[in-house]
């Protein structure tokens, strides 16, 4: 383990600056996740600390020393990509045995490192097998290995469950918390999927246009995206997000939802009469009965199942389209009219010009994901 | 009614001389009904993918009929068959805007302009591509590609639609809107509609019903729910769902009062014949080795379980995903709350009987579901 340091780095190519001003600190035995869109700057990020470019400006320090200016192989850094990079003549043990072989260790410490990392990653099995003769699963497995195989103190992944098929993503995704304890390793894993991102991350860094937007545990980036574009990208279906203006009341504000009010505890009075946007996670929607205290009314437009989820769009009064999900197997309206119930304390309230969060006070923290 | 759909009837396609040629699609018959919503569901080469041609007329059909509409289509060239498209090879037209492209496909339609406007106007509102409808589509995303080429087909007044792999580009945050509205869309017009795809979440969010292929050779064609509370056999059973079904080899053995699965590990599950049809019991007596399965969101965590030690615990805002090594390999749960569980904790799993499914161990065809046979 060990622990890295990224200080003020500045990246250009030409007139075009890739990483801004970036600062980040990850701590030992970390795993944090750099997520954000493609052409973000997660592998120009990557590959600075791996020593295959340099930045213009800024330090990065790896365990404490700056490496700034030492060559890629003396930095004590394993790590894989999302299209494998296997060598094509060598076998999955050759392969795997690369890093070994580089620190000149002894034919039995490499037998027994390469076997030690196939065995974590299932691959004892096919160990003789040239790359081609791989399923596309065991290639990225392989890759792994290598990259573990010289016990470095710091794994850089780069989007490795990129070119896998679903099922095999799931099914990593699954695994490599295990096999990253037994490695002890800290590590910095690129994404552009946010449920690899919250399954992985001890901290997530959101990243784009060069610089980290927000970074935290999945909670809180989940539960308090700073704006707009965050909450965005977190959560399947999509946050609803819906143009308010909201007006004040004695405790915060309350927004219009098909003409039926809907309080927002917490939220500060001087939002009221400003452009906002209202975002509320479908998970956090309920259909009720008709009736019931506070619903909103509803037409139901098309319901599409969703891994172990029911998906709803519906919409409103005002022809505003809202999607509600809820767990499979439970009731809901297939159909027709219908009522969904919006608990304000788990709505989110963005500044439309900004698109920053509207923080709440204090004791009128949302329960976001908590909520039964 | 079923004549005003699309039948396929004994369908067999050959590349190659027939009969000894590779055997692509294999005795393929289903009946698809006006105003259907159909998922061809399988991973390359199973065979959906020549089907789609086959219907489209891209690819000549070996043996069989194909019927639509109540005509026998198959010996037609493809535009005589009124079929829609949107196909991933079937780019828009380099030359023209995307309104232009849209358009084009109501040109024989012989509409009035104003009447083609709000037609375009309206499927450019409903598939977000209002502001790059002067756009020439080498400018666009290839997800705005996608929805173009998406708008071009549902525009059309055709007898079936076909759609191949249409949402496979679309950027994530716009999927589940968008499969709302298109759904909503292809109800409402009464539109007869095919999607051909390999993503099983495509396929349950939009169809109707699924036809699953493999090898050429439909498994099963049932609706979502159908095929998840009663897949046909093993191939059915791990391909659709997301988590994967939970599956574990086991010994059978059939007593005077109970039922006992014995899986690796010395795991041993019992149930009272009570909890199994009179039936079942008779087949899992006639069987030495079955495959056990069980979906993951209906695993429980139990007092009086099989202890499981937890390797993960997984939360993604909405769910959470569980494994733990269980029987000498790994049992994923899906819960919808969030649940506190580290490395290492010791969890009690309960497999209901009434959430069993259970396979031939050889032949992978479902047994049983529950208490009643397959």
């Amino acid at each position: 383990m060990t622990t890295l340091q990224l200080e003020n780095i500045v990246k250009r190519y030409k007139n075009h600056t890739v990483l801004d001003n970036l600062s980040l600190d990850v701590k030992d035995g970390e795993t944090l996740v750099l997520f954000g869109p493609s052409g973000a700057g997660k592998t120009v990020l990557l590959r600075l600390v791996a020593g295959v470019i340099d930045p213009e400006e800024g330090r990065i320090l790896i365990g404490g020393a700056d490496m700034t200016d030492v060559d890629a192989e003396h930095r004590g850094i394993g790590m894989a990509f999302q299209n494998f990079a296997l060598f094509p003549h060598m076998d999955a043990f050759e392969n795997i045995a690369t890093p070994l072989e580089a620190k000149r260790s002894s034919a039995d410490a490499i037998k027994a490192g390469v076997h030690r990392v196939a065995k974590l990653l299932k691959i004892d099995h096919v160990l003789t097998h040239q790359p081609k003769a791989l399923s596309n699963g065991q290639k990225q497995r392989t890759a792994l290995a290598r990259a573990l195989a010289g016990s470095p103190p710091l794994l850089l992944l780069d989007d490795p469950l990129r070119n896998v098929d679903a099922k095999l993503r799931f099914e990593m995704r699954l695994e490599l918390p295990r096999v990253l304890a037994a490695q002890g390793a800290t590590v910095v894993y690129v994404t552009q999927d946010y449920k690899e991102a919250m399954a992985l991350g001890d901290r997530i860094a959101v990243i784009s246009d060069g610089r980290i937007r927000q970074i935290g545990t999945p909670e809180d980036i989940y539960n308090a995206p700073a704006d707009i574009d965050i909450a965005r990208l977190f959560g399947d279906p999509t946050i609803n997000l819906l143009d308010v203006t909201p007006n004040a009341e004695a405790d915060g504000v309350s927004v219009l939802l098909s003409d039926v009010r809907i309080a927002l505890p917490g939220i500060p009075a001087n939002a009221a009469g400003k452009a906002c946007v209202l975002g509320l996670r479908p998970e956090t929607l309920r259909f009720v009965p008709a009736g019931t205290p506070g619903a909103i009314p509803v037409t139901v437009e098309a319901e599409t199942p969703l891994n172990e989820k029911t998906v709803t769009l519906a919409l409103t009064v005002r022809s505003r389209e809202i999607l509600v999900s809820r767990p499979a197997g439970t009731p809901g309206p297939a159909s027709g009219s219908a009522h969904i119930a919006v608990d304000g304390a788990n709505a989110f309230l963005f500044d439309k010009e900004t698109g920053a969060l509207i923080a709440r006070h204090g004791s009128h923290t949302g329960t976001q994901g908590e909520a039964a | 009614m079923s004549g005003a759909g699309l039948q396929i009837k004994g369908v067999d396609k050959f590349y190659g001389p027939v009969d000894y040629g590779v055997h692509a699609v294999k005795k393929l018959s289903m009946t698809i009904e006006k105003g259907e919503i159909i998922a061809l569901l399988g991973s390359s080469g199973c065979g959906k993918t020549s089907t789609l041609r086959m219907i489209a007329g891209f690819e000549a059909v070996s043996r069989g009929q194909i019927s639509l509409a109540g005509r026998e289509v198959h010996t037609f060239a493809p535009v005589k068959r009124n079929v829609a498209m949107a196909f991933e090879g079937y780019s828009l037209y380099p030359p023209l805007t995307v309104r232009e492209n849209i358009a084009f496909a109501l040109k024989a339609s012989r509409l009035p302009q104003n009447v083609v406007d709000e037609k375009v106007a309206y499927i450019a509102k409903l598939l977000e591509i209002e502001d790059i409808l002067g756009r020439y589509p080498s400018s666009i995303s290839g997800g705005q590609q996608q929805r173009a080429s998406l708008g071009r087909a549902l525009i059309r007044d055709a007898d079936l639609h076909l759609l191949d792999e249409p949402m496979g580009q679309l950027e994530p945050q716009l999927r589940a809107v968008l499969r709302g509205r298109i759904k909503h869309y292809i109800k409402e017009k009464g539109l007869t509609a095919i999607l051909v795809t390999h993503d099983q979440t495509e396929a349950n969010a939009l169809a109707d019903r699924i036809a699953v292929m493999e090898g050429g050779v439909l498994q099963q064609f049932d609706t979502p729910q159908m095929i998840k509370e009663r897949p046909a056999n093993l191939f059915t059973g791990t391909f659709v769902g997301e988590p994967p079904m939970n599956v574990f080899d086991a010994t059978v053995t059939v007593g005077a009062d109970t039922a006992v699965f014995g899986l690796n590990e010395g795991v041993r599950l019992e149930y009272a014949v009570s909890d199994f049809s009179p039936a079942v019991l008779s087949e899992l007596g006639n069987r030495k080795k079955v495959s056990l399965g069980i979906r993951p969101y209906a695993v429980r965590r139990a007092e009086g379980g099989v202890p499981a030690k937890v390797s993960v615990s997984q939360w993604l805002g909405d769910q959470t995903h569980i494994a733990a090594d269980f029987a000498g390999g790994t049992m994923v749960l899906v819960e919808h709350d969030r649940v506190r569980l580290g490395l290492g904790d010791t969890i009690a799993l309960k497999l209901d009987p009434h959430s069993l499914h259970v396979f031939d161990g050889e032949t992978g065809v479902a047994v049983s579901h529950g208490p009643e046979l397959a």
